[in-house]
């Protein structure tokens, strides 16, 4: 297929943070609002004159000061974050919202905290860490609204006079609900029995989605959909199986890439940065409140597995199996950030009820951050591509006798 | 002390590297060995008495359960933690731990007499399921002090979290069957552990519902869905105990979920919570937690009387297992606090000498080796004046008042035991070394590093950075919480050698204890 237009511009925004699109919103006055979970509400960190940065660390390599500081067991995205935090790569950022989710998230926010990695002139910087509870009953959303108007709207309104209205608030999901409309448009492609759009492709992007301002990001995502709804494609796949990808943090692409070397075409992205969820519309209603929403719809829709309650646990599989199904999958790879507690246990588990109770064929992997070269990883997605062709040709076999 | 330096005979001489047990008990005297050995027959007496009398149902459940065995050493748990004492201090540690050990045994009977497994057809069995509510660990009970006609059983406190403070070596099978499972071994061994157990169907089954919590960390939190997957069949309720725990706002949720759970309980067993007995048991609460509070309190002079673990494990188990409804306990605390203040006057009017060294002891701690802190206190003289594990929820009960009382009970589960520092943010467990420290006088911090736990670690390097700018000693202790062969315990000693001779240039009490081998020993 011939390559997208934009894709080498798109690649070259997710090199850094503080890339081009955001340079050129703080130049124009806007405000960056960095955060690291689905569970801080992105929708309400682009309200009026703000824009949300979902915080990445590409090309880390050494992270010794952040090893010192965390531990040597803490999970790797985190560590990452605060080495770069530690190197003054998050300077540009005007407020943290953070999330008291995970261990290594808290902790790694609170060191920033404490060793003030804001720029110089940043008085008006703000972090916090959001309450977040473990399940999605209206208790829970009433406790949730609670947190986010207290640690982020008001501050953001108090600090930065930013408009918290409720309109302001249905502008930002209608901006946002643009982005996944486009992304969505995009992502059914992959539906396709030879698809228009890779995984890889996909995931540039999706994470740019997350990484730039919206409004800056928008032109270059509609122009891409209809290249890619015009694209060639070549007369015969170039991939000899179809792969969901679900699991922790997949804020690097080079994994994506890795796994379609292998043979295979990722299908379906269910992990922390994919478009599963994320880039799905918020419907909003005229009667309650826009808040109020927003907030019910981000933990209705939240697939983290720290959600321990037994109607989530089984929401998460039951999800999996209907992407599996739309996408026409043919195996999942369950992948973790290595030493990512939850998605430890989550995979554990998964590993033995996907096959066993849905019948789909699981590869379980943990990770390191930068996996892009990982040739233990190649070597076991090679292995797992190879037996799920064996499948389907003796499948195909039996069929015809 | 215990080392003679004649014979060179010290307490390390009690540990041989191919045994078990102690090679012998220890003399103490005509009337402390008197006084232990008669405590060590009555523990034994206890056991046989409560136990003894069911003796087809305690083999069927040796037979059944891999964990019911590890509490035939029981006193040896007694002899570990009172070996070297003398004295007062023998006898805070005889009463602390035997009351620890008396509800344990209660507990053990509790459920041989209910389990579907070990008696899947008795009637009775079954009658008293019907009025018992299964709780798993992390999870206080306080929540039963409002309903005094039903029973409630820790079963993972039971399974897990005790027998592992008994046996060193007793949750590596539950490990290994987790990580068989595809678990990865970088998680706290503890959850593991309980996970493990739940793969391999070692829980009792002794009640009609269960009820679990949000643990206090990522690794718990997984177990509880683990757990709850494995108790499928029961009705199963999950107290959402919030994160920010220092936020008063995050009150309202809190009572909201604490009703749902009182809800939960009384529409599964159709009882009505009863204001009168939570009144009671709150006060019974109350009192206990006075109780800890004056320990702490003449713990923070230069005379501390009950000190180390005789400290810390005793309120853990008050606390979390029994939920401060223990009659026992509180006897033992009305018992022990009056001992300890008649014997803190009569230090301070002999002007008794104050330990050589004071610590505080910070962080998880080691479930297989509960005893360290008796170790640095005969083997350095530094002696653990008070720990985190301990300082666990203390402010009362308001009585009367049924909506602060709510909000109260709220707060015994945020202030439980590890969620009380580990949640909430960094000032509740790094901020709070440092006012702790100065209220007990401390210069001296063992700080257990367990391998496993990503929350405490997250801190590591701001840990060292503050104590270095107030000069305090950070003494990093590795373990792995409940796996020995990670870390084992004559490392864990070893790191605190290494520190006691290059920093403080210290000299041995006991030279025996310096290093000896105990990887089998209970």
């Amino acid at each position: 297929m011939r390559e997208l237009k934009h894709l080498i511009y798109l690649e070259s925004l997710l090199d850094d943070s503080n890339n081009d699109l955001v340079r050129k919103a703080q130049a124009e006055g806007k405000l960056a609002i960095g955060y690291t979970c689905f569970h801080s509400p992105e929708v309400l960190l682009n309200l009026g004159n703000c824009f949300s940065v979902r915080l990445r660390a590409p090309h880390t390599t050494s992270m010794e000061m952040a090893t010192y500081y965390l531990a040597n067991n803490s999970c790797e995205y985190a560590r990452a974050l605060l080495e770069r935090a530690l190197e003054g790569g998050y300077e540009f950022l005007d407020a943290l919202a953070g999330v008291d989710v995970c261990e290594a998230n808290n902790r790694a926010i609170e060191n920033m905290e404490i060793m003030h990695i804001q720029g110089k002139d940043k008085d008006k910087f703000f972090y916090c860490n959001l309450d977040i509870p473990y399940s999605d009953d209206e208790d829970c959303v009433e406790h949730i609204e609670e947190q986010i108007t207290r640690k982020i709207l008001k501050p953001l309104h108090e600090n930065y006079g930013v408009d918290i209205s409720d309109a302001a608030i249905r502008a930002a999901v209608e901006e946002q609900n643009e982005i996944s409309r486009i992304l969505t448009e995009i992502g059914n492609f992959r539906k396709l029995p030879n698809p228009p759009v890779t995984g890889y492709e996909y995931a540039v992007l999706v994470l740019s989605s997350y990484v730039c301002p919206k409004y800056l990001i928008k032109d270059i995502l509609k122009e891409t959909l209809e290249e890619i709804k015009t694209r060639e494609v070549d007369p015969k796949p170039n991939f000899r199986v179809r792969l969901g990808v679900v699991g922790s943090e997949v804020d690097d692409p080079g994994l994506i890439k890795l796994i379609e070397d292998c043979g295979a075409m990722v299908v379906f992205d269910r992990y922390c940065y994919g478009s599963f969820p994320g880039r799905q519309v918020i419907e909003l209603n005229d009667e309650e409140s826009a808040l109020t929403q927003v907030c019910r719809w981000n933990l209705q829709n939240t697939e983290c597995p720290r959600q321990c309650a037994a109607h989530r646990v089984q929401r998460r599989y039951d999800r999996v199996n209907q992407l599996f199904h739309e996408f026409n999958a043919d195996g999942v790879i369950y992948e973790q950030m290595k030493f990512c507690t939850y998605w430890s246990y989550e995979r554990t588990m998964a590993a033995q009820i996907m096959p066993k109770e849905y019948g789909i064929n699981v590869l379980s992997v943990d990770r390191p951050y930068i996996s892009g070269q990982s040739g233990q990883l190649r070597t076991r997605v090679q292995a797992f591509v190879e037996s799920l062709e064996i499948k389907k040709i003796r499948a195909e076999q039996k069929e015809d006798k | 002390m215990a080392y003679n330096p004649k014979t060179g005979k010290g307490l390390g001489s009690f540990y041989k590297a191919d045994r078990y047990s102690f090679t012998s008990r220890e003399w103490r005297g005509f009337k402390d060995t008197f006084y232990d050995f008669h405590r060590w027959l009555y523990l034994y007496g206890f056991m046989a008495a409560k136990l003894g009398c069911h003796p087809i149902l305690m083999v069927k459940g040796m037979l059944r359960y891999r964990w019911m065995v590890s509490y035939l050493t029981a006193a040896n748990v007694m002899d570990k933690h009172t070996m070297g004492l003398r004295g007062k201090e023998l006898r805070y540690a005889q009463n602390q731990f035997f009351s620890v050990l008396h509800n344990s045994v209660i507990g053990v009977r509790d459920i041989i007499l209910r389990d579907k497994n070990l008696r899947p057809n008795s009637r009775r069995a079954q009658k008293l399921r019907e009025k018992t509510v299964m709780f798993d660990e992390m999870t206080p009970h306080h929540v039963m002090f409002g309903f005094p006609t039903l029973k409630f059983i820790d079963i993972a406190m039971f399974t897990i979290g005790l027998p592992s403070e008994v046996d060193q070596n007793h949750t590596t099978y539950y490990i290994d069957a987790i990580e068989k499972y595809g678990l990865a071994p970088d998680v706290c061994p503890e959850p593991a552990s309980e996970c493990g157990c739940a793969i391999v169907d070692d829980y009792p089954r002794v009640g009609k519902c269960y009820v679990t919590g949000s643990m206090p960390c990522d690794g718990s939190v997984e177990q509880t869905a683990l757990m709850t997957r494995h108790f499928s069949d029961l009705p199963i309720f999950q107290i959402t105990v919030p994160q920010r725990i220092n936020e008063p706002e995050i009150q309202r949720y809190a009572v909201k979920n604490m009703k749902k759970c009182i809800a939960f309980i009384e529409e599964n067993y159709g009882v009505k919570w009863d204001w009168d007995a939570f009144w009671e048991n709150a006060k019974m609460y109350n009192e206990s937690s006075e109780c800890m509070v004056q320990k702490w309190e003449v713990n923070a002079t230069d005379h501390p009387q009950v000190c180390g673990a005789a400290l810390a494990l005793q309120r853990e188990y008050e606390f979390m297992a029994a939920a401060c409804m223990d009659k026992y306990m509180l006897k033992t605390d009305r018992r022990v606090t009056k001992m300890m203040l008649r014997e803190y006057e009569r230090d301070v009017k002999n002007n008794a000498p104050s330990p050589k060294y004071r610590c505080l002891v910070w962080a998880c701690p080691a479930h297989y080796y509960t005893n360290f802190t008796y170790w640095t206190q005969h083997c350095w003289g530094v002696t653990c004046v008070n720990d985190m594990e301990c300082m666990l929820s203390y402010l009362p009960i308001s009585i009367g008042d049924k909506e602060q009382a709510m909000v109260d009970l709220c707060r015994l589960y945020e202030r439980m035991m590890m969620r009380s520092h580990t949640n909430g943010g960094y000032v509740n467990i790094l901020d709070e070394l440092w006012k702790m420290c100065e209220r007990f006088n401390c210069n001296i911090v063992i700080m257990y590093d367990h391998v496993s736990c990503k929350n405490v670690g997250g801190l590591h390097g701001l840990f060292e950075d503050q104590a270095r700018e107030r000069g305090i000693h950070l003494i990093w202790i590795p373990h792995d919480v409940m796996d020995p062969r990670t870390v084992s315990r004559r490392e864990m000693r070893e790191a605190f050698n290494k520190y006691m001779t290059t920093v403080f240039r210290e000299e041995p009490l006991d030279p025996t204890l310096l290093d000896y081998e105990d990887n089998l020993s209970w």
